[in-house]
């Protein structure tokens, strides 16, 4: 299981060059059944690296660009007359695949953001008075720019908390980016073989909640979530359902590293990305959601002391 | 700029109700300004809860405290003492209000109001007092529990049903420690105006004192006897023993002024069954107490006088309670020493000419003392005498004259005084007696309930051999007073209970009305000698019944010794609680082991995770130090018990 999962990750970082960290977060992300949210500056790889997850992973994929003027049937589907047939035909929407890349999903309307809704909540969706499972596994990579762009609709909480984890690539380092620059075509991007089959991947999902939880380390998340809720620089604390991401995340985490038992380590490596875009900062605090999980680290201590 | 929690907003409204519970039973006491206070007070408060005003700037508000502070001290001339104490605290609550802004602030005026409901037993410790405070306590917990609700949280009848139900949790605790804690005196002692406001009887007499009295019908004692109740007509409660007139007016004898042989008691022979009876008494801020003669008390702090009265040494400042046995037919004083002679037939010789030569007319006709006295009372009895609450006034020095002669109409003390000025006149030892006499008898508890216009003056005489013995001169004019009460005597006058206008007293017509009334009478009775009456040395008698023979201060030592064992404990453990974490065992091994690597200067670092340090120690400590070993078992008990198992 463990040489899957490495070669998933070598699969990814063999187009995605020096992001390996992040491309272990990422996976982690989808191995753990959640939902990923890239945020970073346009150029940075974000559609890449979805492109690359769906790859290793063998997944059915599709890509919408979205737009201010998307519409939800442009996701979902729509029903079209079949004058054939003399009935109404439904049309399934990019939706039902496995995998959907929400390319830049803040540049759409709030109406349309929220058409994805259900479908990452529940597994199905809704279309003209009928519910129509989604494919399993269902997985939505969502991409955006950080918000103070123009022409951007704000992902609200509710939203955004059901992403369970959300990733920023950032520059590559010096090495990588010279490798980047050598490449002869960007558009020529290998084509990456399926590292994880479906049964494999339903494996890995049943291993991971077998992954142990000790009372030392529940103690540790709890310490950390009641931190989120009482500290004054937090205006919103981790909601119960961050606790469960952040665990779930750590134990996928464990067992991508090998262990059957999760340490703080695991916690801290899921931290960031589980947790920063579910806290608010209070008013009369400077720093954003990535300030709060550094002080987070700070502040509290993996043995009480 | 505001710290801390904002005060909820519904709790306000709580806060405001509870400080005008705790003041209403004040209200008979502070000045009217204080009332104005608060309830100008509570409008800001309200109109800056409706935010139609500012809250008072600080300088406002420390004018308002020091306005306020000079006002009490200009009310009261003074600050010491019990009740400006008590007006400032009330206005200082009351400014507490105006900024309530924390929920902190919200605790202060909680506090505050305890502390005043408190107060309020300084004044009165009776049942509906007690219940009173007990509502207003429950109002306080209220007031508690939605300072703790959620900010915005709506209005719920949850909040004075929890309340209950706490304090339902907290009566065994009460329970317990109204039994066991020590009844320790108080540290210090605040002066109260003494007098102020009780009615009852002063320690002289004057035409005109008792009949004040007629008007109240606020209870002066209860009497409760363990055998039948003597009839109404041998009710007499002596109180005061008035020998010197001086001054146109009648007083005691004080302690001091009596030569060394005369001041011990010297107690009369008794033989027979006493009469047994329990006498509970509202405070009066006077030394002496009630007993229908001769009356000895074994009740400590009862201390029995050369005449044959009963007294404390202190002014009665809250309720007392003492056990009487009652010879009545004991003879007091059988031989009289020539210096208490001439002390009770003293009288100025000079007023009074009518009265004189006609006392000297009578004396040559009666040269027997019983008769003479028998004579005098006949005078009373056979001439148009009145008895009535209402008499003409009338001008001293020669009032015997002007009453025997002239007037002829008067209340008890008028007869008393003129009956002992006579006797003495005749030269025969006389003093008037005041107290009480008669009462309402109540049968279902055996108890004699007596009111303030019980109060009586009747006179004692000394005759021979016999002793002091009881005259009534009233009894001889209007026989209904000793037998039926004021009541009948009065046949309808108006002054009867006029400072009393809404007692209950006034309603004993209704049977079902006084039915309640006595059954009501019987349950202050029983609180009063129960729970009020339950003073250290009944505890103590209470506790040896129990525990066997105790000693006060090994008790004492005991009970707060115990209280300390289970006490300290206890907040040690809730500190622990509260500011150190809960370490769990396997922590705590993991923390041993860190503390044995400190040592070889491996400390780790905060938020360093325990795998981190172990790589550390792997790589510093050789293969074979055993505190490898020891770690990597910690790490391993810390996050993976299933190898461990």
């Amino acid at each position: 299981m463990q040489q899957l999962i490495d070669r998933a990750v070598a699969g990814i970082g063999s187009v995605l060059l020096g992001k390996e960290y992040e491309a272990r977060q990422a996976l982690c992300c989808l191995l753990s059944s959640g939902h990923l949210l890239l945020e970073d500056l346009p150029g940075m790889g974000k559609t890449t690296l979805a492109h690359a997850l769906a790859g290793v992973l063998g997944l059915s994929y599709a890509r919408v660009q979205f737009t201010s003027d998307l519409l939800p049937s442009d996701i979902l589907g729509v029903s079209i007359f079949n004058r054939a047939e003399e009935a109404f035909e439904f049309q399934p929407g990019p939706v039902f695949n496995q995998l959907l890349l929400a390319d830049e999903i803040n540049r759409a309307t709030p109406r349309t953001q929220s058409a994805l809704l259900e479908a990452m909540a529940e597994g199905q969706v809704s279309i003209d008075g009928m519910t129509r499972p989604l494919p399993q596994p269902f997985f939505v990579i969502a991409t955006q720019n950080p918000i103070h762009q123009s022409g951007t609709y704000a992902l609200p909480e509710s939203q955004l908390d059901r992403f369970l984890m959300r990733l920023s690539l950032g520059y590559p380092n010096h090495e990588a980016e010279r490798k980047l620059l050598l490449r002869d075509n960007q558009a020529s991007r290998p084509a990456l073989d399926a590292c994880i089959s479906a049964d494999q991947l339903a494996d890995i999902r049943r291993a991971a909640s077998g992954v142990e939880l000790s009372d030392s380390l529940l103690a540790y998340i709890q310490r950390l979530t009641a931190f989120t809720r009482d500290a004054p620089e937090f205006a919103v604390g981790l909601s119960p359902r961050g606790g469960l991401a952040l665990v779930a995340a750590a134990r996928t985490w464990a067992l991508m590293l090998g262990r059957d038992y999760v340490v703080p380590d695991d916690v801290q490596a899921v931290l960031g990305p589980v947790v920063a875009h579910r806290v608010v900062p209070s008013a009369d605090y400077a720093g954003d959601g990535d300030a709060l999980v550094a002080l987070l680290r700070r502040q509290v201590d993996v043995i009480p002391g | 700029m505001i710290t801390g929690d904002q005060l909820p907003r519904r709790a306000l409204t709580w806060l405001i109700a509870c400080q005008f519970a705790v003041i209403v039973p004040h209200l008979v006491r502070v000045p009217l300004w204080v009332v104005a206070v608060y309830l100008g007070a509570s409008l800001w408060r309200l109109q800056m809860h409706r935010q139609r005003a500012e809250m008072p700037s600080r300088w406002l508000r420390l004018a308002l405290g020091i306005t306020a502070s000079i006002a009490v001290l200009a009310s009261y001339r003074t600050l010491i003492g019990l009740e400006p104490m008590i007006a400032l605290l009330l206005v200082a609550s009351a400014l507490k209000l105006l900024e309530a802004i924390r929920d902190r602030d919200g605790y202060v005026i909680v506090c505050l109001g305890f502390f005043i409901s408190v107060t309020h037993f300084v004044f009165s410790q009776s049942l509906p007092m007690t219940l009173y405070a007990l509502a207003c306590t429950l109002l306080l917990v209220t007031a508690m529990i939605a300072l703790n609700q959620r900010p915005g949280a709506t209005f719920t009848r949850h909040e004075p049903l929890l309340a209950l139900k706490m304090l339902g949790l907290a009566v065994p605790m009460m329970v317990v420690l109204f039994f066991l804690f020590p009844r320790i005196g108080p540290l210090w002692s605040v002066p109260s105006k003494s007098g102020a406001g009780i009615t009852g009887m002063s320690d002289f007499l004057k035409p005109g004192a008792v009949s004040k009295l007629g008007r109240s019908a606020e209870v002066a004692f209860r009497a409760g006897f363990d055998g039948p109740i003597p009839a109404m007509p041998a009710l007499y409660w002596r109180g005061l023993v008035l020998s010197q007139f001086e001054d146109e007016a009648w007083r005691t004898l004080g302690w001091r002024e009596l030569p060394a042989s005369e001041r011990t008691l010297v107690r009369p022979e008794t033989t027979g069954d006493p009469l047994r009876y329990r006498i509970v008494m509202d405070p009066t801020q006077q030394r002496w107490l009630y007993g229908l003669a001769y009356a000895e008390s074994e009740t400590a702090g009862v201390l029995e006088a050369w005449d044959f009265r009963l007294g404390v040494l202190n002014p009665l400042e809250s309720q007392f309670g003492y056990d009487v046995r009652s010879w009545t037919g004991a003879t007091m004083q059988p031989q009289l020493s020539a210096w208490r002679r001439d002390v009770e037939t003293s009288f100025p010789e000079n007023i009074n000419p009518r009265s004189a030569t006609w006392v000297t007319a009578l004396r040559s006709r009666h040269p027997d003392d019983k008769s003479l006295v028998a004579a005098l009372l006949d005078h009373f009895r056979e001439q148009p005498f009145f008895y009535t609450l209402e008499p003409p006034p009338i001008t001293q020095p020669d009032f015997v004259d002007r009453f025997v002669f002239d007037t002829r109409r008067g209340f008890c003390e008028h007869y008393a005084y003129s009956f002992v000025a006579l006797a003495r006149m005749a030269g025969i030892p006389a003093r008037i007696v005041a107290g009480y006499q008669g009462g309402e008898i109540n049968p279902l508890n055996n108890t004699v309930v007596v009111r303030q216009f019980d109060a009586h003056a009747w006179a004692e005489v000394w005759y021979a051999g016999d002793g002091w013995v009881r005259v009534d001169p009233t009894a001889a004019v209007s026989p209904d007073r000793v037998e039926l009460g004021l009541e009948a005597a009065l046949a309808g006058e108006a002054g009867f209970l006029a400072d009393s206008p809404i007692s209950v007293y006034r309603l004993r017509g209704i049977s079902a009305i006084n039915w309640l009334r006595l059954r009501y009478d019987v349950l202050a009775f029983r609180w009063q000698s129960f729970v009020v009456g339950f003073d250290s040395t009944r505890q103590i008698d209470l506790l040896q019944d129990w525990f066997g023979e105790i000693k006060v201060s090994w008790f004492v030592a005991v009970m707060l010794g115990s209280w300390a064992i289970v006490l300290i404990p206890l907040t040690f453990w809730l500190n622990r609680q509260r500011v150190a974490p809960l370490f769990l065992p396997e922590e705590k091994r993991f923390v041993a082991v860190t503390n044995r690597l400190q040592t070889l200067g491996l400390s780790r670092a905060f938020g360093e995770s325990p795998l981190a340090l172990l790589e550390r120690v792997r790589a510093q400590l050789p293969g074979d130090h055993p505190l490898r070993g020891d770690l990597e078992a910690a790490v391993g008990d810390l996050y993976n018990r299933r190898k461990a198992d």
